[in-house]
């Protein structure tokens, strides 16, 4: 026998999930935008799209935040600090790329300084993930070694079941099965069989790609400049990255008091590696764009033993000039045979 | 011979004779209803060009690239009408000279495509003067009035819910043909003149500078509308700039390649409306 949750149950879920303290956030389409968002009830959510616009990271590290407010004084400094509260929360209906983005990303904000802006809000939220049953030609999770029904990442599973009634319930960890618990009266059990995983046909030899990018030869290689001449260097492809995770500082106020944020950067701006001097290490396109994909895979891998990746294909579904991750390993897989 | 048949003859025969060093054009995209910028450079890669009415992009701002054309040759490129008033903006604002370009013209006309007859900037005057008298489709045209019909508590909501939405990925920004400045106002960080944060303030500074430089420039492409990752209907922003300056000093942007800059001339009969 397996757990199954309905549907039509969904409103009820969420009212006990409220009435036990959590806030619920799900994808929502608003404005022309999906994004994600709380919720009061199931029929704000937007459960039909292929991948929501917005990403998962938006949740845990959002694209600007004040860190701490400062008054600096005759004598002393005075900060206030600012942490996300400490408040339960469950997302529901991630996708298994976005939900993996943010396991990918835990040993990053974890290696040398626990980020706590990070895994205060990780450690209390729980990722209800829904099996992907359909792809568009910009999904590539099978290229990463990842699959349209990866538990990596999520804390339950869900399988969608024919006919939209509902789905099968996974449950993958200790702070999933504490929100099931919550709901345990509104799940039947039954044995259903759920609606096969998408298609996701694979598209570059990942670890042709690896190899080829650790070869010091190619950091030179004309490839970099070919491959990025039409690239217009805006920060779309990071930004809608689930697992892009780099940010600036900025004070905002006057001379003596101001708040200090923390913003999303780009390796695509220019203006990322520019020296005070006004030495810029890298200076062209070409280099940034080298830069992006060796942190993503060699870098990375080569420090935490997992891609910078998870194969949600944003980055070329949303390219203002068509390029994206897909299109440079799949020539790299091409130069390495 | 179809258009494309056409022009990839043509940019075949250009590359080979050596008048252009280069064509900028469209190619296949990563799906079928997908388009992308090429560059080729031999004669043999011009059958990889596509001329459809996919090909949507202002390809003009890869003009401004760096070094393309300190040599002084030629470049050739594939503009639609838009592009070329870009390129006389660009010609205009001394940043490139018209006399180096070579275009490969064509217009949708009513779902069609059709070659434009010439090559240089100036060969396409007359054209560009009949677009300043029909200047949007209908559609546009609705979405423009029900924003006019707005009140301005309405309206405000309405840019403050859209801007609300921006992520300042300078999409638009580096997609514009008009936004060549090697460092843009917004990069400029010593001080912070503009602030980087996408909050509300953050979001309104950026969207109202870009609105106020592309005034009287802008040549409504579309481009940063396409680009918006996050939908912002940025035309709309650009379209009433452009309406303006069309309104208070009959200026049509990218006329020609001398024609000033509205904003950066004087004429002693310009009006003064702001003057109270």
């Amino acid at each position: 026998m397996t757990k199954i949750l309905l549907r039509d149950r969904l409103d009820d879920c969420i009212t006990r999930w409220h009435a036990a303290g959590f806030e619920v956030i799900g994808p929502v389409s608003k404005n022309n935008i999906s994004q994600f968002a709380a919720i009061e009830k199931a029929d704000e959510l937007d459960l039909g799209a292929i991948l929501p616009g917005r990403t998962l990271k938006d949740l845990f590290f959002p694209q600007t935040e004040p860190m701490f407010r400062y008054r600096i004084g005759k004598q002393q400094i005075d900060t206030e600090e600012y942490l996300p509260p400490e408040r339960q929360r469950i997302v529901f209906g991630a996708r298994p790329c976005d939900a993996s983005a943010m396991a990918i990303d835990d040993p990053l904000f974890g290696w040398d300084y626990k980020d706590s802006y990070w895994f205060r809000r990780r450690n209390e939220t729980v990722i209800v993930t829904i099996a992907c049953t359909a792809a568009d030609e910009f999904c590539m999770c099978t290229s990463l070694k990842l699959a349209p029904d990866s538990t990596l990442g999520s804390d339950i599973l869900l399988r969608p079941l024919e006919g939209n009634r509902g789905w099968l319930v996974e449950e993958l960890s200790q702070r999933g099965s504490e929100a099931l618990s919550r709901i345990e009266a509104l799940l039947e059990k039954e044995a259903a069989k759920p609606l096969p995983p998408a298609d996701v046909p694979v598209k570059f030899d990942l670890e042709a790609c690896r190899e080829w990018l650790q070869n010091p030869e190619n950091f030179e290689s004309h490839f970099w400049k070919e491959i990025s001449m039409r690239c217009i260097g805006c920060g779309t492809c990071t930004f809608l990255c689930p697992t892009c995770h780099c940010f600036d500082f900025q004070d905002e106020g006057d001379t003596y008091t101001g708040i200090r944020r923390k913003n999303w950067d780009s390796c695509s701006f220019a203006l990322f590696t520019m020296h005070t001097s006004g030495h810029n290490p890298r200076s062209t396109q070409s280099a940034r764009w080298r830069q992006r994909i060796m942190h993503k895979f060699n870098y990375f891998p080569g420090k935490f033993s997992l891609n910078s990746c998870s194969g949600c294909g944003r980055c070329t579904r949303e390219c203002p000039v068509d390029m994206g991750i897909t299109e440079t390993l799949q020539e790299i897989t091409k130069l390495s045979k | 011979m179809s258009i494309q048949e056409q022009y990839r003859k043509r940019a075949a025969e250009l590359l080979a004779s050596g008048e252009v060093k280069i064509i900028i054009g469209y190619g296949a995209g990563s799906t079928p209803d997908r388009r992308r910028a090429l560059f080729i450079r031999s004669a043999e890669d011009a059958g990889l060009l596509q001329v459809d009415q996919a090909c949507d992009a202002n390809l003009s701002g890869y003009l401004v690239s760096e070094g393309l054309l300190s040599d002084r040759k030629k470049v050739g490129i594939f503009l639609r009408p838009e592009g070329i008033r870009s390129v006389n903006i660009l010609a205009a604002e001394s940043q490139l000279d018209p006399l180096q370009i070579v275009i490969l013209g064509f217009s949708d006309e009513n779902g069609s495509l059709t070659p434009l007859q010439g090559s240089s900037v100036s060969d396409f005057s007359a054209l560009i003067s009949t677009l300043k008298e029909r200047r949007s489709t209908p559609e546009e045209q609705e979405l423009v009035e029900k924003i006019e019909g707005m009140t301005p508590e309405e309206r405000f909501a309405f840019w403050q819910a859209e801007f609300a939405k921006c992520i300042k990925c300078y999409a638009c920004r580096q997609v514009c043909p008009m936004c060549y400045c090697k460092r843009c106002i917004v990069d400029n960080n010593q001080p912070q003149w503009v602030q980087t944060s996408s909050h509300t303030l953050g979001n309104f500074e950026w969207n109202l500078v870009r609105a106020f430089h592309l005034s009287g420039r802008c040549v409504e492409c579309g481009g940063c509308d396409r680009a918006c990752p996050v939908n912002i209907p940025l035309r709309l922003i650009n379209r009433r700039m452009a309406q303006e300056v069309l309104e208070a000093f009959d200026y049509f942007s990218g006329m020609s390649h001398t024609q000033e800059p509205v904003l950066a001339s004087f004429k002693k009969d310009d009006p003064e409306t702001f003057i109270l």
